[in-house]
């Protein structure tokens, strides 16, 4: 059994979770794959890579594509952000889980102003290697996106059984 | 190995809740509250000046009071109401001193029909004291992506503030 608290793992796993999106807007690869286990898993809208040079390619392709797609009035790549809203965290050990709520927003609106665009869910699985916490599992679910929205039942349900099965 | 101290929790928890006194002193112009988030020597560096020091981060606030109608409007000309937003935060502690990345946005109640209307967003820089068990703002730089000249610069602001931090532990 581990002696820290919920609430020292659930801040650095906030502030692994800060960190990622981060690295996510400013396109540090590096920085991004890092945050994932040797052999994590990312699964989103163009499929699931596995492992951190495939991570940091994959996420690098998507930011390409992603620069076309949202653009300013001058045909330029918007500066597009993720948001991280509200967080439910499920810790066992030297695991965890997690769900969260994001949001992006970027400077294509009227003007060059900034406009909503999609929203979704981040179901993670996390593990506690070497004192820190990283993604094992991240599911980037976007209810924007047909086949990738977050299923009908409360994915926090889904969570706690996930968490159940581990701690047995 | 692990840039996290056993303290982390509660001492993130404090900063976090400096953030969110400096978020209701500002968008409510309690510029008393406002300048005693910063230390006396405290900095504020943005987009319209660099203030040094409590009583003049002070008046930067009592101008803003006095400006901030002017800027932010409804449809029918009256002054917005402003209220910023804070999410994702990265902080680095090493003892009494911290360093944070933030994500911030803002918006005002100018948008047709009086519905919110998001203005603009960016990026927070702290360090951070503890001075007399508090922890206080001794430096925040705000970047605004909306504002030339004031956008966060490549590359991604964590990775300084953590070699800064990564040079502290060392002292």
């Amino acid at each position: 059994m581990n002696a820290r608290s919920y609430a020292q793992d659930r801040a650095e796993i906030e502030d692994l979770m800060a960190r990622y999106l981060f690295a996510m807007d400013w396109a540090d690869y590096d920085a991004y794959a890092e945050m994932f286990t040797e052999d994590g898993e990312l699964e989103y809208a163009r499929g699931t890579a596995k492992g951190r040079a495939a991570i940091g390619e994959s996420v690098r392709a998507f930011k390409a594509a992603i620069g076309q797609i949202y653009t300013d009035s001058r045909g330029r790549p918007a500066i597009l952000r993720h948001i991280l809203a509200q967080t439910v965290i499920r810790v066992e050990g030297d695991r965890a889980f997690a769900v969260a709520l994001w949001w992006e927003m970027a400077n294509d609106g009227p003007g060059d102003k900034p406009k909503a665009g999609t929203f979704g869910t981040y179901e993670d699985e996390l593990v506690r290697q070497d004192g820190r916490w990283l993604f094992s599992k991240r599911r980037i679910l976007n209810e924007f996106l047909d086949g990738r929205a977050t299923g009908e039942t409360n994915p926090v349900l889904l969570l706690d059984q996930r968490a159940k099965a581990c701690a047995r | 190995m692990t840039i996290y101290s056993p303290t982390y929790a509660d001492d993130r928890a404090q900063i976090q809740d400096l953030m969110g006194r400096y978020l209701f002193a500002m968008d409510w112009h309690d510029t008393e509250t406002y300048a005693g988030c910063f230390t006396e020597d405290g900095v504020l560096d943005y987009a319209m000046d660099t203030l040094v020091g409590r009583a003049a981060i002070r008046e930067g606030a009592v101008k803003f009071r006095e400006n901030v109608g002017r800027l932010f409007k409804r449809e029918d000309g009256s002054p917005a109401l402003l209220r910023h937003v804070l999410d994702q935060i990265v902080i680095r502690i090493e003892g009494d001193r911290a360093w944070t990345t933030a994500f911030w946005w803002e918006m005002t109640d100018g948008g047709p029909g009086r519905t919110p209307q998001i203005q603009s967003y960016g990026t927070y820089e702290d360090e951070v004291v503890r001075i007399d068990g508090q922890w206080l703002f001794r430096r925040r730089k705000i970047y605004n992506e909306f504002i030339p000249g004031r956008e966060t610069p490549d590359p991604n602001p964590v990775i300084r503030f953590d070699e800064v931090a990564d040079a502290a532990k060392k002292d």
